[in-house]
């Protein structure tokens, strides 16, 4: 043990397992993280915002863990995203299920999808992975758009709009801007929480040896592409929340969710804030999003802003904010 | 004589037109030190894959401790105690020397777990520095893993194999890129190795080979040319007229 | 179900596979050589359509469109490769393939700014207006244009390849970069070429759609998808699996369109899918794994 390490650091939680501070940050992560969620509405200046930040927050750290830790570089993630969405709004407004209910369909609909988009896009070389994804998920897009008795198709999902929540013996009035955000944090929470013992687990070593080198994971022990798919259910898993979350929100789903700029905006966002860092996920939501709305003050085009800024970070910043700035507290 | 550890029986190996392996048979004694040579080309590396499971063969078997396991996928192999370093250094760069070689320890004990804290298996770390000690590397052992020098990702490569505790050490070109000095330190801690372990290694340094090898396969075009003692490789005329020209010390 | 209707929209079929094939050989030449997948591919398709849509404005004549857009688009990809990919190259894989997905991103918002969003319609050249009685029926002369164009370049494209020298070198390179540097080829020079000819393939394939779609900053979005199908059906970094993927896919979706036009797009997202289920490495790829 080297002097920098402190008890703390018996801690083993990934590449920065060996450095005191880092240890300590990881250790505190998900406390961290749920403050800063908390204290979102009050420091954003909109409400509106911080939801936003919060749901596409939760997203990217759900394809984080697929393409951050895991090293696979999806575009099809607006698949499962978007299925939570629209099955959250259907069993909700086609079948009067209670909201819950269709939470938890919501999530297992896309947690489904991605077994079988997993399964069909592991089994491609490398780098194929990335347009098999994307043209899978766009097979999902269409259908959905086909689908318009039951999806709405171009106009999207309307009419199953959530009023008031029933929690323990509590009832919240769902409306109110402030309530809803923090019923909505609960859910985002939790998910953080498992996703951090997931990063924890023995589980958590193994995506990041996948990622790290497959060839030698493979030789190590490892069955690869059974890892890969669970790595990309689980991410599914929890997009597909966050789409739940999206369709509580907004009371509509529209078709948009499910193409393939979504899935981009989702890479674009993990990529920004920092791959492979926990709290990466949320401030590429966050900067994104703050981009976004900046932008479209002075100019309808903020798209060639946001992917001028994109290429820019490719370029010099591949690790993005949070992860430039972790590199560069540990002084390498 | 003891039952074989390993026997390959009539191991073939095309890729589409070109045939890489053709009627290799041969069997190999536990606690052996067992060297393959040949020229580039000869099929040595292919040799490798079959019995590492990489590539399966085209026709012929493997048998293992007298069960049959041609065809196993890749990742069970290092299950059945068989493990492998590669000819270039196939480690994880961002993680640290331990957790390289803690990660390759825990394959054995969990794969799929997604909740258990694994900063709690002790276990893993005292097997992990184990090995770590064996090849030398203990005092490393925070370092990240990718600014580790040569020699020194070599013997980590080493390290990672070796904590799999397996019965079957397959070595390819462990000295590779090394220096006289750093092949020395490799060949003193193959001939530990060797004290309870089979090895079998893909090698070109013929000095090194002829010291430490029990045993020598020839490969030449894919066929085993010739099977012998160092003795005996050294005097026969096939190996002779296809290492003619060669410049690597066969003298 | 009359067998010239058929035959009409089988031909149909095989125009718009003509465009699918441009596009998808230079995703797959790019692919081979660079092993970067292109993610601003449709985006350049687009572009290379404006493009041709504003050469034919400024001369008058489609011909100076259909020429000089590809060339120019090409010449333009070589720089995208020499000032943005290039630097990627000894990063991850994935770095070029980001990069030109936020590249799209900006031409087609560049073109927005430029052209406006709605779209453009640009008119068949009235030298290849009208429809050729060709016995079995009637057929349109523009789409027979686009079919004898898109032959003409896959015969000089495979002569190129057969027996130039650079052929050689891009059929050697993509095998084996390495081999290439040995020998004291200069392995940039010729990637840059290559991207090049990528791109301008592209570019072709959206002068040539041009008078058959409408055109505007949006129309390579769904051509990006419809080029990965035909990747991924064919088999990555086939150059004959793109040329029959291509053929397959455009008629498919064709012949769907007679019977069942929703489900048109729709059905070439199946056939991939069934594609990886069956044979995940494509009709023409090479196995996965040995």
């Amino acid at each position: 043990m080297t002097a920098s390490t402190s008890s703390v650091a018996g801690v083993m939680t990934g590449p920065a397992g060996h450095r005191g501070w880092r240890a300590r940050l990881a250790a505190w992560r998900v406390p961290l993280s749920i403050l800063a969620l908390c204290l979102l509405p009050w420091v954003l200046p909109s409400q509106a915002l911080a939801v936003n930040v919060l749901i596409y927050g939760l997203v990217a750290v759900g394809y984080n863990l697929l393409f951050g830790y895991t090293g696979l570089l999806s575009f099809g993630h607006a698949a499962f995203f978007g299925t939570g969405a629209y099955v959250t709004g259907i069993a909700i407004g086609a079948f009067g299920l209670p909201w819950y209910a269709a939470v938890a369909l919501g999530i297992a609909g896309g947690g489904l999808l991605a077994l079988v988009i997993g399964l069909l896009s592991i089994r491609t070389r490398g780098i194929y992975f990335s347009m098999v994804t994307l043209a899978l998920s766009q097979l999902v897009y269409y259908t959905a758009l086909q689908a318009s008795s039951w999806t709405g198709g171009e106009n999207g999902l309307r009419g199953f709009t959530v009023a008031r929540i029933n929690l323990f013996g509590w009832t919240i009035d769902f409306l109110d801007p402030l309530k809803k955000y923090y019923v909505l944090m609960v859910f985002a929470a939790v998910a953080l929480w498992l996703v951090s013992r997931i990063l924890n687990s023995p589980f958590g070593a193994v995506i990041e040896a996948v990622r790290e080198n497959e060839t030698r994971a493979r030789a190590c022990g490892y069955d690869v592409e059974r890892t890969k798919l669970v790595s990309f259910t689980l991410s599914g898993l929890i997009c597909a929340l966050a789409g739940t979350l999206s369709a509580l929100h907004l009371a509509i789903v529209p078709l948009d969710i499910l193409h393939y700029h979504t899935s981009g905006m989702i890479v674009m966002m993990t990529l920004l804030g920092g791959a492979g860092s926990f709290f990466g996920p949320f401030v590429g939501a966050l900067a994104f999003l703050l981009m976004e709305d900046v932008v479209s003050l002075w100019t309808s085009h903020w798209q060639i802003v946001v992917g001028t800024v994109f290429i820019l970070f490719v370029l010099f910043l591949p690790k993005g904010i949070w992860g430039t700035a972790l590199a560069w507290r540990a002084g390498r | 004589m003891s039952a074989p550890l390993l026997a390959v029986e009539d191991i073939g190996r095309r890729f589409g037109g070109f045939v890489a392996l053709e009627g290799v048979t041969a069997a190999f004694e536990p606690n052996k030190v067992t060297a393959i040579i040949g020229p580039n080309g000869a099929g040595k590396s292919t040799f490798f894959n079959v019995l590492s499971g990489v590539l399966a063969p085209s026709s012929g078997s493997i048998r293992f401790k007298g069960r049959d396991i041609t065809g196993t996928p890749q990742h069970r192999f290092v299950h059945l105690g068989i493990a492998r370093s590669f000819q270039i250094t196939n480690i994880f760069p961002e993680l640290s020397v331990h957790e390289n070689v803690r990660v390759a320890a825990q394959a054995f004990r969990s794969r799929y777990d997604l909740w258990r804290d694994r900063s709690a298996m002790t276990e893993l770390d005292e097997r992990a520095d184990a090995a770590l000690a064996a090849v030398g590397l203990a005092g490393r052992r925070n370092e990240t893993a990718k600014f580790l020098a040569h020699g020194q990702q070599r013997a980590l490569e080493i390290a990672i194999a070796l904590v799999a505790d397996p019965e079957l050490l397959l070595l390819d070109e462990p000295t590779a890129g090394m220096g006289p000095e750093e092949t020395r330190e490799m060949v003193g801690l193959l001939e530990r190795l060797a004290a309870d372990r089979t090895i079998l290694l893909v090698e070109h340094k013929m000095k090194m080979i002829l010291g430490l090898s029990d045993r020598i396969l020839v490969l030449h075009h894919g066929r085993l040319i010739a099977d012998g003692s160092p003795q005996h490789i050294q005097t026969d005329p096939e190996v002779r007229r296809v290492y003619l020209g060669q410049n690597d010390g066969y003298a | 179900m009359d067998a010239e209707l058929i035959a009409m929209q089988l031909f149909s079929g095989v125009a718009l596979g003509a465009i699918l094939i441009m596009v998808a050989l230079g995703l797959s030449i790019i692919f081979g050589m660079l092993g970067v997948v292109n993610f601003a591919h449709g985006a350049l398709f687009m572009v290379g359509a404006y493009a041709g849509l504003w050469v034919a404005s400024l001369t008058g004549s489609f011909w100076w469109g259909l020429l000089i857009a590809p060339i120019a688009i090409g010449a333009f990809g070589m720089l995208i490769e020499r000032f943005l990919i290039r630097p990627l190259y000894k990063r991850s894989i994935d770095d070029p393939l980001l990069l030109t997905f936020g590249l799209g991103y900006v031409l087609v918002e560049a073109v927005r700014i430029a052209f406006g969003s709605d779209g453009i319609p640009f008119q068949t050249p009235p030298e290849l207006a009208g429809v050729a009685d060709l016995g079995i029926g009637f057929f349109p002369i523009y789409r027979l244009f686009v079919v004898a164009v898109v032959a003409v370049v896959l015969v000089l494209l495979w002569v190129g390849l057969e027996k130039t020298k650079f052929g050689l070198i891009v059929r050697a390179g993509a095998k084996d970069p390495q081999i290439m540097r040995v020998l004291g080829v200069d392995i940039a020079k010729v990637w840059l070429l290559v991207f090049g000819l990528g791109i301008g393939l592209t570019a072709l394939g959206g002068v040539l759609a041009a008078p058959m779609r409408n055109v505007n900053p949006e129309m390579g979005s769904l051509v990006l998808a419809e080029a990965f199908v035909v990747t991924v059906i064919g088999g990555m970094g086939s150059l004959v699996g793109a040329v029959v993927a291509g053929l397959l896919v455009g008629v498919a979706i064709s012949m769907t369109a007679l019977f069942a036009p929703e489900m048109a797009t729709i059905v070439m997202f199946a056939l991939m899918a069934l594609v990886l289920l069956v044979k995940p490495q494509g009709l023409f790829g090479k196995p996965v794994r040995g």
